[in-house]
């Protein structure tokens, strides 16, 4: 059961609109790296687990992604505001704006559509971890990408914050499959499936 | 905040003697100290000066103070303690910084509410109105909003 909270993890105060940057912060939000998948990855993840510090681990993660999922979205959403036709045919955003207006829709910056192609549940402890490892690494590098391109300090402080969440949950899983493999046969970790093997 | 520390130990975790071939690992963190203080552990991201490696170690500065940071400060230590002590439950000075921020997370909750309104529902026991649809939502701001 999820209750929501009326606030975000971060605050999000972006002053100047500019529909090119939200372009390709987009891919955050819908992209295959992106917030929305690594919230659906972590929290479908987690009924194989187990052990219960995965459990809780892809829980509270999952759980934290969908509130970065939001702080996207309100950039992306602030970063659109009250503009005119002139400024989102300047900017290269009509090619989204003919779609979906000013709405925030989960979408690759390519305009590939959010597709759980991008992410995996294989149900077997080791390899999700690792996806998810991989998958912290891979959002890491987009908001590295992000900073490279955005100049709004207003909108980098936000990236600069979740690019450190990405550090933060890299380790934390690291643990977990730590956690998880000291549970597992020492002499042989591959002898069974214990998401599957009981 | 000890993280001038000379021997940078809060910067290392510990590895196993002898691991199987064939498995990734990442150290497992020592501790929970050092630790940054809320405000500024919600501006870099992390409240753990081991784990913060900003991209070209260019680092936020600190927010502005509102009521809203102040609580989202303390928000944020709760939620990244929790992540700790999901990989960590047996570290009981973990778990008593935990206690000790639940309950200012409950202070501060109580503050804000009673300033600005509620951040969750149940927080409408008691009150005259529906504020729960007053403006602004998260995602809003209007730059003259700002006061």
């Amino acid at each position: 059961m999820f209750v929501y909270e009326k606030k975000l993890q971060y605050p999000v105060k972006i002053k100047a609109t500019n529909p090119a940057l939200a372009k390709f912060i987009i891919s955050q939000y819908g992209g295959p790296d992106g917030e929305l998948g690594a919230s659906l990855r972590y929290l479908s993840q987690r009924y194989s687990m187990p052990y219960p510090e995965l459990k809780g681990l892809l829980t509270d993660i999952g759980t934290e992604e969908l509130g970065h999922l939001e702080m996207i979205g309100a950039i992306v959403h602030q970063l659109t505001r009250d503009l005119s036709p002139a400024e989102i045919k300047k900017a290269g955003f009509d090619t989204y704006f003919v779609d979906h207006t000013a709405g925030v829709y989960p979408t690759a910056a390519s305009g590939f559509p959010w597709s759980a192609a991008s992410m995996e549940v294989k149900g077997d402890v080791i390899a999700d971890l690792n996806e998810d490892l991989g998958a912290e690494q891979k959002a890491r590098v987009t908001y590295d990408n992000i900073l490279r391109l955005c100049d709004d300090p207003d909108v980098n402080n936000v990236i600069r914050y979740l690019r450190e969440r990405e550090v933060v949950h890299f380790q934390r899983f690291g643990e977990g499959l730590r956690l998880a493999m000291e549970k597992m046969d020492q002499k042989n970790l591959y002898a069974v499936n214990p998401s599957f093997d009981r | 905040m000890d993280r001038n520390k000379a021997d940078g130990s809060y910067k290392t975790g510990t590895l196993p003697a002898g691991a199987p071939l064939a498995a990734a690992y990442v150290p497992m963190q020592r501790s929970a100290s050092p630790a940054y203080e809320a405000n500024e552990a919600l501006s870099r991201g992390t409240l753990f000066p081991g784990l913060d490696l900003p991209f070209m170690n260019i680092v936020n500065n600190d927010l502005k103070c509102t009521p809203m940071t102040e609580m989202m400060a303390i928000d944020f230590v709760a939620d990244e303690l929790e992540l700790y002590l999901d990989t960590h439950s047996a570290d009981s000075e973990a778990f008593a910084m935990y206690q000790t921020f639940l309950a200012l997370k409950e202070e501060a909750r109580k503050r804000y509410v009673k300033m600005c309104g509620p951040i969750c529902q149940t927080d409408l026991l008691g009150m005259n109105s529906y504020s729960w649809l007053n403006n602004p939502w998260p995602w809003d701001y209007q730059p003259q909003m700002e006061v």
